[in-house]
């Protein structure tokens, strides 16, 4: 097999890096400013104010007016979004070929100098409390900040990246500016550039840009390692007129420095990693019960989780909940078979070139490297772990990572007609909470 | 063509091989951005578009079916739906659930969808293995097998789908109250997932007929893109393909909708924070002349932060959290819809007004040119992205080639976003948006919720 193509990389002035994967064909370019930091540094009471700094680089910088800014992106044919996790943030731009220097002294302005006008941001923390109140409307959005809050208690990972309406009305400008000039520093970034760019000009762009920002070191990590929550808990997300139910089933899994990372990751394929896997089997194809079943990994420098989701109809939660639980017993004591080995080994060495069939995808893949400071093989080695994963090692994996004693149930639906029937579904369950849908 | 054209001696070649009544015929090509898209027929009426694409080392193969919820009829809503979920079962040669094991087996990624005029089934797989696709594509085109068991199940499924993504999601059961409310007589008037009663009332016979009636070669579309081996590819296909028979497909009889002359105003009461609005004015069919020019306006009215409305509803009065707009792109009129989600104390009065406001000043002025162009460069931008994998190429190619008859249409339409004018994009606002021709649905919560 010829080894994939990998971005360059470059280690600029002032500790940052620069990726780059050049790919001519379409006139477009990409870029992505990492920051190897993210909202596990907002301070207790001050969560959202990572996500506010980033979203106010565009509401004004230099002389540009919000307006001015909008205009100008639209004008010149591009995009610009940011993201932010606990562990790391990013802001990512897209542009037409023929505009990229225009387009470079734009942002290297909304970067570089972003002015944090006080009636902006009074406008973005409004706005910003109606999006908690509107995430109300999602089932699904419901069970992951339940699901998150339950299994990250009292730990960094357990806390909204947004905020809380409470925590972001409190924020003021100067939060804002200070989680900025925290974040926004050379030596805690790496660019990515792709696409339509070649070295020299890639060159040119990462010194436009990091001479806009200002100097500094990365930051310490925040973030422990989460201890694994004991026993099983029930969270029942009351909300009027379900007639279907959102069931997120989880635990603890690894982190990517973890020696079983792969191993259990190959083996949750087995289990809900695929459209074949045991869950979409046993829940969707025999039975009917769900559009949809799976289990996934997270993945970050610490300890993420792991997570099984369904969403059956009312009638059919207590049911399907049951079986998903003995799904996982079995999983967990019986660990997969030699045949469903080879096959989900097949699969994922297989299906590795979506991983990698865009510059943008490959790009992002060494800008997660990167920026999490991962093993530098950690996504040019994945097919070789994956090959040599053996059955001893995913099933001692599932066994060593999942405690099937151990379970955050998460459950959205109408409790005056479902819950009894949910609670009545878990063996040994230990706790419960009824928690309204519009508590946050 | 020349007759020394390399592509048809090439189709020549296949048919000398073949057995009678599978020959192959080469019918040209046509630029496609930089590269050329080609075009094979074969005797029993598939049409095979082929775009090689060599950027990775893999490949898209898609089958796109002129069929979709407007060929159903009242009472058996949703059937084109629950097909498309069917095809992933049990066929003469293969056992229920070994498709989907052989192509995760070989590293493939597989879906389909299905809309009001086509149904679609796509396969993105490492370049080596499209002799697959092509294997289990034409099996299931002509030898699906349909069972009680596995009709029985998929129907709960959808049922399941269909909880998720219309009754128990506000702007599903919102879009769908509004498609029922504006259309009376064309079957847009119905969801593609079709009404609950009628998903649970299918029998394994309805289905067989659907089959039997839509799903032969002279109704499909096969596209590939990716780095193929054009002789070895157009061989595969026309070998697995060649022996299945036309079949006779129904001619559409959409019955047409009669304009809307007044105001439909419906409301839903659900379990949701705050208000929200629907709009849908009866719009052009994808490929009337109109469409371009109303895009394009659609685009300067709600596309990005920077537009009339996005700036009017979410950022000066601050009367919205979201606002958006969308030209349907249906083979027949469909609707031109504007969306708003009021923030809370903020009612759906408040948005009509303003929207009401903005869409007279559409109808009044022209827009600037400094307008325009960021309308226009907005559109360029959302086309190369939707080019960036050969997945995104393939639908391209499927959707326009299905809807259209033209597969490079997006490519035609580029050029007319380009050259549309201020006056174009007024006189389509005031042949689509003035007069009171109009459905309005209104979201209300539910007291308590």
């Amino acid at each position: 097999m010829k080894s994939e193509p990998t971005p360059a990389r470059f280690e600029l002035q002032g500790g940052a890096t620069l990726l780059l994967e050049e790919e001519h064909s379409l006139p477009l370019v990409s870029m992505t400013l990492a920051l190897k930091s993210g909202s596990a540094h907002d301070p207790a009471g001050k969560e959202g104010a990572s996500r506010l700094a980033l979203r106010m680089l565009r509401r004004g910088a230099g002389e540009l007016s919000s307006k001015e800014i909008e205009d100008a992106i639209d004008r010149l044919g591009a995009e610009v979004g940011t993201d932010v996790s606990p562990s790391g943030a990013t802001v990512g731009a897209q542009v037409i070929r023929r505009n990229l220097d225009p387009f470079l002294d734009l942002l290297a302005k909304m970067l570089g100098a972003p002015s944090f006008p006080a009636d902006e941001f009074g406008r973005l923390k409004r706005e910003t409390v109606a999006e908690i109140l509107e995430s109300r409307d999602s089932d699904r959005a419901l069970a992951q900040r339940a699901f998150r809050r339950s299994l990250f208690a009292g730990h960094l990972y357990g806390r909204s990246t947004t905020g809380t309406t409470a925590t972001v009305e409190a924020l003021v400008q100067d939060d804002a500016r200070a989680a900025y000039d925290l974040h926004m520093r050379r030596g805690n970034l790496v660019l990515g550039l792709s696409g339509d760019v070649d070295e020299t000009e890639a060159k040119r762009v990462a010194e436009r840009i990091l001479d806009a920002i200002p100097e500094g070191v990365g930051l310490a990590d925040p973030i422990v390692e989460p201890e694994p929550k004991r026993g099983r808990r029930l969270v029942f997300v009351d909300k009027p007129e379900r007639t279907q139910t959102q069931i997120l089933i989880g635990t603890l899994g690894t982190s990517a420095f973890d020696a079983d990372h792969v191993p259990l990751g190959v083996a949750n394929a087995v289990f809900g990693g695929t459209f074949t896997s045991r869950l979409m089997r046993e829940i969707r194809s025999k039975r009917g019960w769900s559009y949809g079943a799976s289990a996934r990994l997270a993945t970050d420098r610490h300890r993420q989780s792991f997570s099984m989701w369904t969403f059956p109809a009312s009638t059919d939660a207590a049911p399907c909940l049951r079986l998903e639980i003995e799904l996982l017993e079995a999983f967990v004591e019986k660990g997969i078979t030699p045949r469903e080995l080879a096959f989900v080994r097949s699969y994922l060495t297989r299906s590795r070139a979506f991983d990698v069939d865009t510059a943008s995808k490959r790009l992002h893949q060494a800008l997660d490297v990167a920026a999490l400071d991962l093993p530098a093989d950690y996504h040019s080695s994945y097919v070789a772990k994956v090959k040599a994963t053996t059955l001893e090692a995913a099933n001692l994996a599932v066994k060593a990572r999942i405690h099937p004693a151990d379970l955050v149930i998460v459950v959205v639906g109408t409790a005056g007609s479902t819950l009894e029937g949910v609670r009545s579904a878990i063996d040994a369950l230990e706790e419960v909470a009824v928690v309204p849908f519009d508590v946050e | 063509m020349p007759a020394s054209d390399p592509h048809a001696t090439l189709a020549d070649k296949l048919s000398s091989r073949a057995p009678g009544g599978q020959r192959i015929s080469y019918r040209g090509a046509q630029p496609f951005g930089d590269a050329k898209l080609r075009r094979y027929e074969l005797e029993n009426g598939l049409t095979i578009l082929l775009l090689r694409d060599r950027s990775a080392p893999v490949a898209a193969y898609h089958t796109w079916f002129n069929v979709g919820s407007r060929h159903e009829k009242a009472g058996k809503t949703g059937l084109a739906h629950l097909f498309e979920h069917l095809m992933f079962n049990e066929t003469e040669s293969f056992k229920a659930g070994e498709f989907d094991k052989k192509l995760e087996e070989s590293g493939a990624e597989s879906n389909a969808a299905t809309w009001v005029d086509w149904t679609f089934y796509h396969e993105a797989l490492p370049k080596d293995r499209l002799p697959l696709a092509v294997r289990l594509e034409s099996e299931r085109m002509a030898r699906l097998v349909l069972r009680e068991p596995q009709v029985k199940s998929e129907k709960e499924v959808v049922a399941n789908e269909r909880r998720y993504r219309v009754d128990d999601d506000v702007e599903g059961a919102s879009s769908e109250l509004l498609y029922k409310t504006a259309f009376t007589r064309h079957p847009y008037h119905w969801p593609t997932i079709g009404w609950m009663e009628d998903i649970q009332g299918f029998t394994p016979e309805d289905c067989e007929s659907f089959y039997r009636t839509y799903y032969a070669p002279n109704n499909a579309v096969v596209v590939v893109v990716g780095d193929f081996h054009e002789e070895r590819l157009l061989g595969l296909i026309q070998k697995a393909y060649g022996a299945i028979p036309r079949a006779v497909i129904p001619p559409d009889d959409a019955l047409p909708e009669p304009p809307q002359g007044d105001l439909r105003e419906v409301t839903l009461k659900k379990p949701t924070p705050t208000e929200k609005l629907i709009i849908g004015y009866h719009g052009p069919a994808l490929g009337d002349a109109d469409h371009v020019p109303l895009t394009v306006l659609n685009e300067l009215l709600f596309g990005g932060r920077a537009s009339r409305l996005y700036r009017a509803l979410v950022i000066d009065t601050e009367t919205c959290i979201e606002t958006r707009g969308w030209v349907s792109t249906f083979r027949d009129s469909g609707l031109y819809e504007m969306y708003g989600t009021a923030r809370a104390g903020k009612t759906t009065g408040d948005i009509l007004a303003i929207l009401d406001r903005e869409i007279a000043r559409v109808t009044d002025d022209v827009a600037s040119e400094d307008e325009l162009g960021r309308a226009k460069a907005r559109l360029e931008l959302s086309l190369l992205q939707s080019l960036e994998t050969m997945n995104g190429k393939a639908e391209q190619i499927g959707f326009f080639e299905t809807v259209l008859g033209e597969p490079a249409a997006a490519f035609r339409r580029l050029e007319g976003y380009r050259r549309a004018t201020a006056s174009d994009l007024r006189k389509a606002a005031r042949r689509y948006l003035a007069g009171q021709g109009r459905t309005l649905v209104r979201v209300l919560p539910e007291s308590g919720a």
